[in-house]
């Protein structure tokens, strides 16, 4: 019998219960019992002001939705991991950028893999210091709970996974992204102070890069997110989040632009900084045609990565082994970009991403 | 263009929906984070501090958001609970306030004595014991208790007369020590 008070147990359990005792008794005392305890958990009268609270939450800064989100996975054993993916995006963005040309737009319609050290990593990743970045069109990633919402937000449909492994949880979770577009603007004097700063010489600006202005649009995208996610809770041990198993996501690729500077000019300049490595100068400059390339960074201390062939038409780039710790394809079909990453062998990401529609 | 007027329209929707959101759920909250910490200033920041958490990261549509802000408000109240510098404040203005307003100052003392035993022993409990405890004399229904905290209805029941047996065993272990 369910002690719930609230549900109506039916003509059955109604008339077991009126000629049942022991139920009867037990009943009683889950009532009595859950009445002494909740008269033990007495709290003070609470009145509440509720337009009040709202006028202070809204004036807090942070209770307007910021950019990003943050990811449910930052579990203290996977945040080396977690910055070393970070510092991933990061380099996309910044190469994708750098190979932007001074006449033709940047639009990738295919992928190849470069292996990035965190030397790398941290060198790039100082060349946000060497300007100003200003948004024409604030990102805007939001978290709902259907594919509906997510393409409302995004316009694009989420792809369907018709294979899903079994290991996986069929719980999904959308993140969805309209178009952003941001706007960085080189700046000799920012690049000379950060430069200082880190104790480094840098190597000389190219003529007429102060001042030169990159666009870089990125997405709409839409991710879907499989696992048993339990949304974190405010205050909430971190440890006790649940890492997503899988995410298929789908974006517009990143499409980059430049004034004043041509692309030679800029992706010299950027390999020449000082803690690039050979192998990440040798990986850019053996890539065919970098107008239409985008390089998927390889953190070489993390992953492993090879070639594929996605659909039996597009070529990818696939990461990781069939341990089924982490893998991940990422492709591009007609200038969009496809990722499916998860804790998910090998095989099985290469299947799903095959069976993709 | 289109895509620019539908995220302003989204934009729109989701202040909107926060508000009304908001407005259904902040006494609850608030009466969650009330009911651990039986200090209604403090109660009220908490819930505050809930809804900015819930409003940076999620979108005030989703259908889970009165569960996320129901288990949000136990367990941020209950971190609240364990830090032992914030109790021992909070115990000192709780009573001085509620002893001025008392007519019979013993009886005050007794009560006083009663909700601090109380929550030394939720401070003790496992979070997901002392959240079933605190959601359910918080006024929430079995369903509303599964699902904030992620568990299946027919577990809330045991999951309720198993807390409860370990409330009083921690009330009873606070009082001999």
């Amino acid at each position: 019998m369910v002690d719930d008070p609230d549900v109506h147990n039916g003509v059955n359990d109604a008339r077991h219960f009126e000629s049942c005792p022991a139920c009867q008794a037990r009943f009683k005392s889950v009532a009595e019992d859950a009445q002494s305890i909740t008269s033990l958990m007495a709290a003070p009268e609470l009145k509440v002001d509720v337009a009040s609270a709202f006028n202070r939450v809204q004036a807090a800064p942070a209770a307007r939705p910021k950019f990003g989100f943050r990811l449910p996975v930052l579990r203290p054993g996977s945040r080396p991991m977690m910055l070393a993916f970070a510092a991933a995006v990061a380099t996309v963005a910044l190469l994708a950028t750098a190979l932007a040309s001074g006449d033709n737009i940047f639009t990738p319609s295919t992928v190849t893999p470069v292996p990035v050290s965190l030397a790398d990593m941290q060198a790039l990743s100082q060349l946000s210091a060497y300007g100003d970045v200003s948004w024409t069109t604030q990102p805007n990633l939001q978290i709902v709970t259907s594919a509906a919402e997510a393409q409302t937000i995004s316009g694009l449909k989420p792809p369907t996974v018709n294979n899903l492994p079994s290991t996986v949880s069929t719980t999904v979770t959308y993140a969805a992204m309209p178009k952003a577009e941001a706007v960085f603007t080189f700046s000799k004097d920012k690049a000379a102070a950060a430069a200082a700063q880190a104790g480094k010489t840098l190597p000389a600006l190219p003529a007429g890069m102060d001042g030169a202005k990159l666009t870089v649009t990125v997405g709409p995208a839409v991710a879907e997110i499989f696992g048993n996610m339990k949304p974190p809770a405010a205050g909430s041990d971190v440890t006790q989040l649940s890492l997503p198993q899988l995410v298929v996501a789908e974006s517009s690729a990143p499409v980059a632009s430049s004034t004043q500077v041509t692309m030679m000019q800029l992706e010299d300049y950027l390999l020449a900084q000082p803690g690039i490595s050979a192998e990440l100068k040798a990986a850019i400059k053996a890539i065919g045609d970098p107008s239409t390339t985008l390089p998927i960074p390889v953190p070489v201390e993390f992953a492993t990565s090879s070639k594929v062939t996605v659909q039996s038409k597009y070529d990818g780039v696939a990461l990781g082994d069939n341990t089924g710790v982490g893998a991940g394809v990422i492709w591009i079909n007609h200038s969009v970009v496809y990722g499916v990453v998860g804790s998910v062998k090998l095989s099985d990401a290469i299947k799903i991403a095959n069976d993709l529609t | 263009m289109n895509l620019g007027m539908r995220q302003v329209a989204s934009v729109r929707t989701d202040d909107e929906s926060f508000e009304a959101l908001f407005t259904a759920e902040y006494a609850r909250v608030a009466g969650i984070a009330n009911r651990v910490l039986a200090d209604p200033h403090e109660a009220e920041d908490v819930a505050q501090e809930v809804f900015i958490d819930f409003h940076r990261l999620h979108s005030a549509s989703a259908q889970y958001a009165p569960a996320w802000l129901h288990r949000a408000a136990a367990h941020a109240a209950l971190n609240r609970l364990r830090g032992a510098r914030r109790r021992q404040k909070r115990e000192l203005a709780q009573g001085a306030d509620e002893g001025a307003q008392t007519l019979d100052p013993q009886k005050q003392v007794e009560v006083n004595e009663d909700r601090r035993r109380v929550r030394q022993a939720l401070a003790r409990m496992a979070p997901k014991p002392a959240s079933v405890l605190v959601l359910r004399a918080s006024g929430l229904s079995y369903a509303e208790v599964a699902q904030a905290l992620g568990v299946g209805i027919g577990q809330v029941g045991t999951l309720l007369r198993r807390a409860e047996t370990a409330l009083r065993k921690e009330v009873t272990r606070g009082t001999s020590l």
